[in-house]
């Protein structure tokens, strides 16, 4: 193919221009596949926040505010539901394991959660891998031990031993402690990228003790007041949690075991399917990361037009190249075809050199982003839909090359063999 | 009398929107026939040279090139045409500057199969044809093959010109003002050369300047200004 050989030498020959030109598509592509490939880890690290639960129970309200509560700690129940409802259905035939949750108080931002050993066991969140202690062990007998997440320990520079006291409600600042019945850190879980770093785990126990001696919200004072060695001695199963989670049997269950709950009559329940309700919210969050997607396919845009008029400008001073092509026997469409090669060239060299920046910037950002923002990113070869994206820009380039292509064949036509500038 | 090269009858030829520009009533050029044409500028020479080469298509009139009618063949029949059959020669910047001075040389053999083919039958090679052109045309060196086209002297490049329209070897060659950029002593040495490779080449010459002076090396001259009757401008008719 001769004419890409001209095309090349002709580009080489106005270098600096085409390795700038060249250089904004790269960027411009590179950003679109970081957007996107962000974009698609985010959905498949979101959707993977809670795997191998098969339902989750709390009182009746909307799917999505109890998926926000239970799995991502946003929001409040607007109810609790009776310790007895979970007895029941974790002593269902149908039932392999059940994990209760009660939340409602919080440590420095962080929320704190109460629940069972059974959620160290088979909690589930990814690959439906488990949940690992990176140090220590989960809570045990004793009501007043601690499990933090591991983002709880990094940003508070916990270790284990440390004692610390939780505050009633949710707010960053509470005004109201349990400063009577402080909690030691008994273990630290591995990171996991899941809203359980941003947990405190303590057990039901734990969390009915300290709130033993209030009423109606408040704390109990003078001689109301529980001390902790006494609350030790007490029975500290919970009248009340907020919601439970529950693995199968047999998945096929799910459905059936899903409209028992929902009609069960001892008080209003909900029962959701963890997958089907994250897709809901995903939905919902869906705008932003199509708006973020428009604007990165704008910057390819604005690069694509960068290099239209890198074009559009060099052909007025090539008259002369394209003169002397003529004379030598090319034809209109030679010229117009040398321009379009010449824009297919410089997107193909943007793409390519977009790809390495991208993989260069995965390479370098992997670990810091696996770590502050719990996405793993592959240094994998591009998807399908990648490569389509990839396709298109590359088509939308030649089609834009052949504006000029265009031009400098009405040009030829016009200037013929001599050129006089 | 030869066989006739080009033959021109009744040409005319005008600008849209313009007063015409050319009004030839007969020019034959013979094969193998070196022919100067004066023709100082304005005067209507460049656009005679786009009509020979086919760019453009006479009003009136008609152009035959070995006997091809030009005004019957399409606009990518008469670009084929031209380059199997003629090769040119410009002023100046004749190269393509990015190119070595051995891809300029072949660039016709690129656009045309039949000049590839016929530089291929006479030399071996496409390659062995531009060389050995190049050396006839006092380019020798073959470190010169390789360089870029621009690092090379406006006489050297004017060479490397009439290397690149001679290969192939076409019955026509056009010289439009080649030498204006060379000063005098270069000047007609090149045209001996040209000559030369034109006698070599069996090609015919047509070579077009406002330089008198070289007049007497052609075999014939003509004045654009005698031949053409198309009304000149007040201004040109006192020159």
């Amino acid at each position: 193919m001769y004419l890409l050989r001209l095309a090349l030498a002709s580009l080489a020959n106005r270098r600096f221009t085409a390795l700038l030109t060249a250089f904004a598509i790269a960027l411009s592509v590179c950003l679109l596949l970081a957007v996107e490939r962000v974009r698609t880890e985010a959905r498949a690290s979101f959707a993977s926040t809670i795997s191998g639960t098969d339902l989750i129970v709390g009182a009746r309200s909307g799917s999505v505010n109890l998926l926000l509560y239970s799995v991502f700690r946003i929001g409040n129940a607007t109810n609790n539901i009776r310790w007895d409802s979970f007895e029941h259905y974790a002593s269902n035939p149908r039932v392999k394991w059940a994990i209760p949750i009660s939340l409602g108080d919080s440590h420095r931002g962080y929320r704190v959660m109460g629940t069972t050993e059974a959620y160290f066991e088979h909690y589930q969140y990814g690959r439906k891998q488990h949940l690992q202690l990176a140090s220590g062990r989960a809570f045990a007998s004793d009501p007043f031990e601690v499990v933090l997440g591991a983002e709880v320990a990094d940003a508070l520079h916990y270790k284990l031993g440390d004692k610390l006291v939780l505050a009633h409600g949710v707010a960053a600042i509470s005004l109201v402690k349990h400063d009577d019945k402080p909690f030691t850190v008994v273990g630290v879980l591995q990171r996991t990228g899941t809203p359980v770093d941003r947990t405190l785990h303590i057990s039901l126990g734990g969390m009915e003790a300290i709130h033993v001696d209030w009423h109606n919200g408040v704390p109990a004072r003078g001689t109301g007041r529980v001390s902790a060695e006494q609350a030790r001695g007490m029975d500290l199963t919970p009248k009340a949690i907020t919601a439970f989670m529950l693995g199968l049997n047999n998945k096929i269950s799910t459905f059936t075991l899903q409209r028992e709950i929902n009609e069960f009559r001892g008080e209003p329940l909900l029962a959701i399917l963890p997958g089907v309700a994250l897709q809901e919210l995903w939905s919902l969050m869906g705008t932003a990361e199509q708006a973020l997607f428009v604007v990165s396919l704008f910057v390819v845009l604005t690069g694509l037009i960068g290099m239209l008029t890198a074009i559009l400008t060099s052909l007025n001073e090539r008259r002369r190249e394209m003169a002397i092509l003529r004379s030598v026997g090319a034809r209109p469409w030679h010229i117009a075809g040398l321009l379009v090669m010449e824009a297919f060239t410089l997107a193909l060299a943007g793409i390519a050199a977009g790809l390495g920046l991208l993989y260069l910037g995965i390479a370098l950002a992997q670990g810091t982003v696996q770590a502050n923002y719990g996405l793993y990113l592959p240094l994998a070869l591009p998807s399908a839909h990648e490569w389509s994206l990839l396709g298109i820009i590359l088509g939308a380039a030649v089609l834009m090359g052949s504006i000029p292509a265009w031009r400098a064949y009405r040009q030829s036509l016009a200037d013929g063999l001599s050129i006089h500038l | 009398m030869g066989q006739a090269l080009i033959e021109l009858s009744r040409l005319g030829f005008a600008w849209p929107g313009q007063p015409e520009l050319l009004d030839i009533p007969a020019l034959r050029l013979q094969a193998g026939e070196s022919l100067f044409l004066k023709g100082p500028s304005g005067s209507g020479k460049t656009t005679l040279l786009g009509l020979l080469g086919g760019v453009q298509k006479a009003d009136r009139g008609s152009i035959r090139l070995l006997g091809q009618e030009l005004g019957a063949l399409s606009q990518g029949q008469r670009d084929r045409f031209r380059v199997d059959h003629t090769g040119y020669i410009f002023q100046q910047f004749n190269l393509l500057p990015f190119l070595s001075v051995r891809e300029n040389v072949e660039l016709p053999c690129r656009f045309s199969r039949s000049r590839a083919q016929r530089a291929g039958q006479r030399y071996g090679s496409v390659d062995k044809a531009a060389a050995s052109l190049l050396a006839h045309l006092g380019l020798k060196d073959p470190a010169l093959l390789a360089r870029r086209a621009d690092s090379l002297s406006i006489g050297q490049q004017q060479r490397v010109a009439a290397a690149r329209a001679l290969i192939g070897q076409p019955e026509l060659v056009i010289a439009d003002e080649p030498t204006s950029a060379l000063d005098a002593d270069t000047r007609e040495a090149f045209i001996r050369l040209l000559f030369a490779e034109c006698r070599a080449a069996g090609s015919s010459l047509l070579f077009v300047s406002h330089d008198q002076s070289l007049a007497p090396l052609f075999d014939r001259q003509l004045s654009l200004a005698e031949l053409n009757r198309a009304a000149r401008p007040a201004s040109d008719l006192e020159a």
